[in-house]
């Protein structure tokens, strides 16, 4: 083609001097002299292609029609690892292209020389190579992440993420694929702009925690909206997500891309998409996985001697005259290790948890269709156990058995050249067993169980040879916990599942007006959850009796009355609740030219209904009705810019104040698209600024069960309020119960509005570096708080709300991604992501304080209030004579607060802000991935910073109610001997002393760390060899999460916070196998 | 077919878009509950009456009244909550314990509430509808008076402030007491006359306010407000409001005395009038030839723990002495020693089982034939004590020759304990006994559980409850005695004393409660075994005698906490230490000697509750109170 243009300008094809660049069909073209490579000029020369003749006044130009210019293509495609089949690639500004064969290869006819191919494939970057001249394109696709995707799922629809105004990160799937069967704890540090944190590692009750951009209200909903395929779903529905089934996981996170959602979209929106069939031989996927998962950070308790020792001088420190526990003998007995059974000396930890447990997941999909309907089917399985022990002479399981399924198909239909029907069935079920109190409470069972009170049971004995129930140990009056009579006396099933049926149709309107299309969706949820627990009443005995001389002891049982050997049955709570969800759109998309335009109305409307609400008022629907609309328009792939609105309605709200309107916009620079730019764009290939500003509101405002604040809430027939007469049978027999007001109605009760502003820059460097930085800020106004000023003698009932409160919020995301093949074996990436996000209240109704410190105004949403511990007192004396403290006894060695207001007294006032918020401001993630030949390899660091947690100083308070004594407090507290007064633990009690367990600096720790989340190690099987077992992918892979953690809290995982006496959080390492065939 | 469908869609999208409009967000039906509701019908507004009557403090309730445990009458074992830290001094401006504020004035807004809706109310008959109103009123002026007991001078709630009032409308100030006073006894006369004199439906309406009960708290409230702490107390001079107002009077007025002393006599006589008279234990079926030392303990163990009997003016059926009577019983049957039902865990102090008398009916230090210097020694028991101690059995000489009132309010060692089934005291060695020292049943040492001083409550524990088998206790149950006669016969002898000195009527009233006890006149009791003969016939001594009989016939009734305060003597007693047996002793001689448990402090800012700081962080208008 080229030569035929030589040929036609030079009369030979074999010399001429210029060089021609040819864009599309008709085409002009500028004669460029050769060895200059400048414009020598730019006459042109036009040709009509039906008369084959010059255009008789412009005797140079030439034109030439599409048919003339066709060109065969061809050429390999392939990853660093292999050849790559089912990749897209299709000529840039039309839909004409081709898929890749088995072996990567493809074949396309382009128009002209001046045609540039576009190749993709989901998980890679896509690449733009333009033909010129070439016959053959062998290209190397890298793996693409978040940043680079072509297309973004947006509120409503998809746009390029090169058009994109608002602010939108996306988390590639292959980062949310954990070793974990619960989606949300693969968030923190994968995406800027979520602060996410997990408590515990309990299967099950594992969720992390995640706010978009931190906390900015003080209402009862901070958690982003979840939306998966376009269905408001919870924290947990999305936990059990399966990473294999997401086709684009998005976040938004300014009020542009979240207006549409109007009511409900103030906390950020979280969009996944499920996969689609797409038009092929059907593809089968199959994953299985196995890990052994272990606690990262075992809390360590002093031993049964140190307990016992410690326990004795805990009273006597105290009460000089005090009775201990523990008498000399007993001690001295347990250490010679006499008999245990009299002695004992339990490692409650020991007994009842395991080293380590085993969990499995499988996943399989299969996709595919013909030109009527394709499909994508997915079924998984995923067993997760608990790290429990099990008594054998049960015959139940009280381990944590949490058995996950999810069966999903998606469906599409194409009914007519124009409408697309696409029907999503989706069931996710959970079965539980484990037991009765769950995982997180046997934790804490240990920690409040004494440890030489009396063995885990007794051995049988021949005055009990007929006993067929477990001898439980227990003391006294059987009302001591005993953690594994608890763990082993029965075990508790529940079951959760969640039912979704989605229909949407999709209407091409072309035929009315072009770039119109129309789209209805309605789906509807069902779920349910319900408990049953079985458990026999255990039979405790007691030791009496125990002769030194014949080393002999008698055990008699306390509770012969309640306790059964038979199983009792107990239902536990049951929740079932239903949604329904519609929303219609019409949907306008089209390129005039240079001018990009497309529209967007949204009706929607949605229903919530519970079945246990428990009350009258909860009982109705929750509901949302709105019309959202968009508009953008784009100029020329420089200029953007973009309108969104929500209108919309909750029914919580006065009839007046019922709507509210949400709009916002924003616009959007290309630098690098400019003229002027282009002798930058080999180093610099993009730079685009973006900026946007909007108002959001919220309807979840107040508490979930404080609805309709324009009526009053009574409570008709409140038990509390009853009061009893009469003298017949029992003591008051004429009993009527009470009125009380729960709600006192406000009809000028609205919606919580932010106002966000968004500023945005996206750079990328040589192709191969791309950095997004942003800025936000948000102002949250009417936040429903209290009123403070009411005093108590009011005689109120029920707080009074107002939309007073305002608070702020503002931080950076930045997000950093790197990738280079260094040849076609080798490839590299690095990504990083950094998250700040920060919040201050700006109004908040508070009494008049004479100290002007206790104002929380200025200070975070999350900002804790406490006393300054100073240390502990060095002696009673210096206690007497210090500034009154006046939470209970103290004396030397408690500790001392700062009166920080001089009057003498600790009280309220001298509460100041203690610490960083209890929610970090900071979270930040790093890693790296590497291939070489068929092996990868990637590692990712998380952490947190700007976060303070308070160790609990009544969970851990030793010997108070059988608490456990902390090793660590048993290695540095205050004794007499050794008056240590910034000892770990003040002054021993046998209590819980309440002047040292108040919020206080003292307990106060760094919440921030930094740690190893995930390394995974990957082996693909070359093409031929998975050819020979006709797979179209194979790799195993080894993984591991938590492998390493820098903090300066050693005592638990600090990423559990005040929560380490809780299920620990696990470290997992992983063995799993992929395979698909074609 | 294109066409046809998408038409079909946009019709479908116009349905949808109209069918649902704004009706879509009214979810709300008519006829949910409002606060109109509770006025509708008398059905609905008699749940309100008892909404109002819900708030009545549970006097005699562990961790519901202050003055039950939290004074000095008894003492718990380390780690219990409710009021034993108000025992122990722990009283604080942060979260004050026992704080009523915001409870009772929510009560007080209650019954505005209803008082200003209970017109509407059309379905009611007249009668009922002013009887209702008198009882809301009566307890409106409880709830005030509960208040100014305990915080001094409180701000009244006349009428309910709007819930859009002005903040500085809401932030009110402290009333002076006398006006406090003068405004509860104002409600107390409202409501009087539209009150019955006694109960007609005794089944339905037992407890239900009469007009005994709204004649005998006034007086109860003019004897608080004609006492030392309100009558010319100068230690509160400086409480003032910030307008300058004194909130207390420190001159001393007779007159109060007067009014106090003309109430009582008013309300004796009324109750008198409606056959209220002091509980005698008459023997039944199942006791016929009970001795006549039980039937004295009996007739006072009775007096309160037998519900509704003859002499209860007014019983709290909001508070029943259930829980509380398995909190303070012991393991009297040897058999049954497993149970976990019976605590016995509120131990009087030695101080307590040093105030009763001696069975001459005059102080243990002042009975001249009684070895006071020797109290703590020990002896055994000889066969003419057998209805009070077990025979044979040694133990202090402070158990010896004591009123019927220590044998029938105390449990102790080698104390016998009448009841638990065994009716027949014929043969006395039958009778259950307690057993104290150290790793017996009723000793220390039992995990959790126990006495603390080497006592135990006798006199709220109800003779005929029965300890089982493993955890069962069967309990007879009793509404709260809140004011009985004996109570008023004693505040009557106070106020005519105060009021006109040693004159007959003193005598008279305090001797019918002495009789009831077992004991002499004072008169003659005084004149033949004081050390002091004369006592009683100066206004003074008299005063001293009629405080100490109040002490121990309302022992362990909640009054003593409050007597203590209103006449000032609080600083001397709560002075005195805690103190018990040495509980660690198996042996008698080493198991009988005093120990001191706790060093109790009482200082003048105790007399009054401290206001919590918040409220007044919320209302700086609110003066704190003396030393806090």
């Amino acid at each position: 083609m080229y030569k035929m243009f030589t040929a036609f300008i030079c009369g030979s094809a074999s010399y001429c001097p210029y060089k021609f660049k040819i864009t599309r069909n008709l085409v002009t073209l500028l004669l460029i002299a050769a060895g200059t490579q400048t414009v020598s000029s730019k006459e042109l020369i036009i040709y009509n292609p039906h008369t084959s003749s010059f255009l008789p006044d412009s005797s140079k130009a030439v034109v030439f029609s599409a048919a003339i210019l066709k060109k065969e293509i061809r050429g390999t495609v392939r990853d660093a690892v292999d050849v790559m089949a089912g990749v897209s690639v299709i000529i840039k500004g039309t839909t004409k292209g081709v898929t890749t064969n088995l072996s990567g290869k493809y074949i396309l006819d382009v128009p002209d020389e001046n045609a540039v191919l576009v190749f993709s494939m989901v998980g890679y970057k896509s690449q733009e190579i333009a033909v010129k001249g070439k016959d053959v394109i062998n290209v190397t696709l890298v793996e693409s992440n978040n940043t680079m995707d072509d297309v973004v799922i947006v509120g409503f629809g998809t746009q390029k993420r090169t058009d994109l105004v608002g602010s939108v990160t996306t988390i590639s799937t292959k980062d949310l694929k954990v070793p974990s069967s619960n989606l949300t704890t693969a968030l923190a540090g994968r995406a800027a702009g979520i602060i996410a944190y997990q408590r515990s590692g309990e299967p099950g009750q594992d969720n992390a925690d995640f706010f978009v951009r931190g906390v900015t209200t003080f209402g009862y909903k901070t958690s982003p909206l979840i939306l998966i395929d376009g269905m408001e779903l919870t924290t947990t529905d999305l936990a059990r997500l399966q990473p294999d089934d997401i086709s684009s996981f998005s976040i938004m996170k300014d009020a542009t891309s979240t207006a549409v959602y109007g009511a409900r979209g103030a906390n950020g929106v979280i969009l996944v998409t499920t996969k689609q069939g797409v038009v092929g031989k059907s593809k089968l996927s199959f994953r299985l996985e196995n890990s052994a998962s272990a606690p990262t950070t075992d809390v360590e308790l002093a031993d049964a001697i140190t307990y016992m020792k410690l326990s004795n001088e805990s009273i006597l420190t105290r009460n000089p005259l005090g009775t201990v526990l523990y008498p000399e003998e007993k001690i001295e007995n347990t250490i010679l290790g006499k008999n245990p059974i009299v002695y004992p000396s339990n490692n409650w930890k020991e007994m009842l948890f395991k080293d380590y447990t085993m969990n499995q997941r499988a996943n399989l999909s299969v996709s595919g269709g013909g030109g009527v309907a394709q499909y994508y089917v997915s079924g998984s399985y995923n067993k997760d156990n608990g790290i429990l022990k099990v008594d054998q002479r049960n015959n139940f399981n009280n381990n944590i058995d949490l058995k996950s399924y999810t069966l999903r198909s998606n469906v599409t239909i194409d009914v007519t050249k124009s409408t697309q029907m696409i029907v999503r069935l989706n069931g996710n079920f959970d079965d539980y067993t484990g037991p009765i109190d769950g995982g997180a409470e046997m934790y804490r069972k240990v920690m409040r169980s004494n440890p030489v009170l009396f063995p885990a049971f007794y051995p049988k004995d021949d005055q009990h040879q007929f006993v067929r129930h477990i001898m439980y140990g227990n003391y006294g009056a059987g009302n001591y916990i005993n953690p594994y009579a608890d763990m082993t006396k029965g075990y508790k099933d529940y079951s959760r599942s969640l039912m979704l049926a989605q229909l949407e149709l999709k209407q091409d309107l072309s035929g009315l007006v072009k770039g119109l299309s129309f789209r209805t969706m309605m789906n509807t949820n069902r779920s349910s959850f319900f408990d049953v627990s079985r458990f026999y009443n255990p039979y405790l005995y007691t030791l009496s009796g125990y002769d030194q001389l014949s080393n002999t002891y008698k055990v008699n049982n306390i509770n012969e009355t309640s306790a059964t050997e038979y199983l009792g049955y107990q239902e536990g709570p049951k929740t079932v609740e239903s949604t329904f969800y519609l929303e219609s759109m019409l949907n306008y998309n089209r390129q005039f030219k240079k001018h990009g335009l497309s529209g967007l109305l949204v009706y929607m409307m949605r229903q919530n209904l519970v079945a246990n609400a428990g009350d009258l008022q909860l009982s109705l629907p929750f509901r949302n009705l709105g019309v959202s609309g968009r508009a953008t328009y784009s100029y020329d792939n420089r200029y953007f810019a973009e309108f969104t609105f929500g209108y919309n309605g909750s029914e919580r709200f006065a009839e007046s104040q019922r709507f509210g309107f949400f709009p916002s916009g924003g616009v959007a620079w290309t630098i690098s698209n400019e003229a002027f730019f282009k002798d930058l764009k080999p180093i610099v290939s993009n730079l685009r600024l973006r900026a946007t500003y909007g108002l959001i509101g919220n309807d979840a405002i107040g508490s979930p069960t404080d609805r309709f604040f324009y009526l009053s809430n009574v409570n008709m027939n409140d038990g509390s309020k009853a009061a009893s007469f009469g003298n017949g049978i029992g003591t008051a027999p004429y009993t009527v119960n009470g009125v009380t007001v729960s709600r006192y109605s406000n009809p000028d009760i609205t919606w919580e509005t932010a106002t966000k502003r968004n500023l945005a820059l996206e750079i990328g460097l040589f192709n191969r570096l791309t950095v997004q930085a942003e800025y936000y800020d948000e102002v949250r106004k009417n936040i429903l708080m209290t009123r403070s000023a009411i005093p108590v003698t009011m005689g109120l009932s029920a707080p009074v709300r107002a939309n007073v409160g305002e608070a702020t919020g503002r931080g950076t995301d930045i997000s950093m991604d790197y990738q280079q093949s260094l040849s076609n074996k080798i490839w590299f990436s690095a990504r990083g992501n950094f998250t700040y996000a920060s919040s201050k209240f700006k109004v908040f109704e508070e009494p008049q304080y004479k100290e002007t410190y206790r104002s929380r105004i200025g200070y975070s949403l999350n900002q804790t209030f406490g006393y300054i511990a100073e240390r502990l007192f060095i002696d009673d004396q210096e206690a007497a004579n210090s500034p009154k403290q006046n939470f209970g006894p103290y004396g030397g060695g408690d500790i001392k607060y700062l009166d920080v207001n001089r009057d003498g007294q600790i009280t309220e006032a001298d509460q100041v802000a203690i610490g960083n918020p209890s929610v970090p401001e900071i979270t930040y993630g790093f890693g790296f991935s590497l291939g070489i030949k068929s092996f990868d390899f990637s590692a990712f660091f998380q952490g947190l910073a700007n976060e303070s947690f308070w160790i609990d100083p009544v969970a851990t308070s030793p010997f108070a109610g059988e608490t456990q004594l902390l090793k660590a407090y048993s290695e540095s507290y205050w004794s007499e001997d050794r008056r240590d007064v910034h000892a770990l633990w003040p002054r021993l009690s046998s209590t819980v002393n309440a002047n040292n367990t108040q919020t206080s600096t003292w307990f106060m720790r760094d919440g921030s760390f930094l740690r190893l989340k995930q390394i995974e190690f990957g082996y693909t099987l070359p093409k031929k060899l998975q050819n020979r077992i006709r797979a179209s992918n194979f790799r195993v892979y080894a993984n591991a999460t938590n492998l390493l953690n820098f903090s300066k809290f050693k005592l638990w995982d600090v990423e559990m916070g005040g929560n380490g006496l809780g299920y620990p959080v696990q470290r997992v390492f992983n063995l799993g196998l992929n395979l698909s065939f074609n | 077919m294109k066409k046809y469908i998408t038409s079909l869609t946009l019709a479908l999208v116009a349905i949808i878009i109209l069918a649902s409009c704004k009706k879509y967000l009214d979810v709300v039906p008519d006829n949910v509950a409002t606060i109109d509701n509770a006025f509708t019908m008398r059905t609905q507004a008699e749940k309100y009456l008892f909404t109002c009557f819900s708030y009545l403090p549970r006097d005699g309730s562990l961790n519901d009244d202050p003055a039950f445990s939290g004074g000095d009458e008894m003492w718990q074992i380390e780690g219990r909550k409710a009021y034993f830290d108000m025992a122990k001094g722990l009283q604080n401006k942060v979260s004050p314990l026992g704080d009523r504020w915001p409870v009772l004035y929510r009560g007080i807004r209650d019954c505005n509430i209803f008082l200003e809706n209970i017109g509407k109310v059309p379905d009611l008959s007249e009668t009922e509808r002013l009887r209702w109103i008198s009882e809301v009123k009566f307890l409106k002026a409880y709830y005030h008076f509960y208040l100014l007991r305990m915080y001094g001078p409180i701000p009244l709630v006349r009428e309910n402030l709007p819930i859009d009032a002005d903040i500085n409308q809401v932030k009110v100030l402290r009333n002076p007491a006398d006006e406090c006073f003068a405004y509860v006894v104002q409600l107390i006369n409202e409501a009087t006359p539209g009150l019955p004199l006694t109960i007609a439906d005794p089944g339905r309406d037992m407890g239900r306010i009469t007009q005994p009960i709204a004649l005998s708290l006034k007086a109860q409230v003019l004897i608080t407000a004609a006492s030392p702490l309100f009558n010319g107390n100068t230690d509160q001079a400086g409480i003032k409001n910030p307008d300058g107002t004194a909130l207390f009077n420190t001159v001393y007025s007779k007159t109060k005395w007067d009014s106090a002393a003309v109430a009582c006599k008013k309300a004796i006589s009324i109750c008198h009038s409606v056959g209220i008279k002091l509980f005698k234990f008459v023997p039944d079926a199942a006791t016929p030839n009970l001795s006549q030392a039980l039937r004295i303990q009996m007739s006072i163990r009775n007096s309160v723990a037998q519900k509704w009997n003859s002499e209860i003016i007014w019983a709290n059926t909001q508070s029943n002495a259930s829980g509380l009577q398995s909190l303070i019983s012991t393991w009297w049957d040897p058999a049954l020693l497993d149970g976990t039902t019976a605590h016995g865990e509120l131990s009087p102090p030695l101080k307590i089982a040093e105030m009763f008398y001696t069975q001459n009916g005059v102080p243990i230090s002042e009975d001249k034939s009684w070895n006071y210097e020797e109290r703590y020694g020990i002896k055994t028991s000889r066969p003419e004590d057998k209805y009070y101690l077990r025979a044979d059995y040694t133990t202090a000489n402070l158990h010896f020759n004591r009123e019927p009132r220590f044998y029938a309010d105390l449990g102790f060692d080698g104390g016998i304990f009448y009841g638990q089934g065994r009716y027949d005291d014929a043969n006395p060695s039958n009778l259950f006994y307690l057993e104290a020292k150290f790793k017996q049943r009723n000793g220390f040492g039992k995990p959790d559980f126990s006495t603390v001083t080497g006592y135990y409550i006798k006199k709220l524990v109800h003779y005929q409850n029965v300890i089982g088998s493993g955890n069962s206790y069967t309990v007879n149950a009793y509404p709260w005695p809140m004011i009985r006669l004996a109570d008023l016969y004693l505040m009557y002898a106070e106020a005519l004393n105060e009021s006109e000195g040693p004159v007959a009527d003193v005598y008279t009233y305090l001797d019918l409660v002495r009789e009831r006890a077992g004991l002499n006149s004072v008169q003659s009791s005084w004149t033949n075994f004081s050390t002091n003969p004369d006592k009683f016939r100066s206004k003074d001594g008299l005063r001293t005698i009629i405080q100490q009989e109040r002490l121990i016939e309302l022992a362990f009734e909640s009054k003593r906490f409050w007597d203590l305060r209103r006449w000032k003597t609080a600083e001397d007693e709560l002075n005195i230490p805690i103190r018990g047996w040495d509980l660690g002793q198996q042996q008698s001689a080493a198991y009988y000697r005093p120990t001191v448990i706790f060093n109790q402090t009482f200082g003048i800012k105790d007399y009054f509750w401290p206001i919590n700081e918040s409220y007044i962080v919320t209302n700086r208008n609110l003066v704190q109170n003396l030393g806090w």
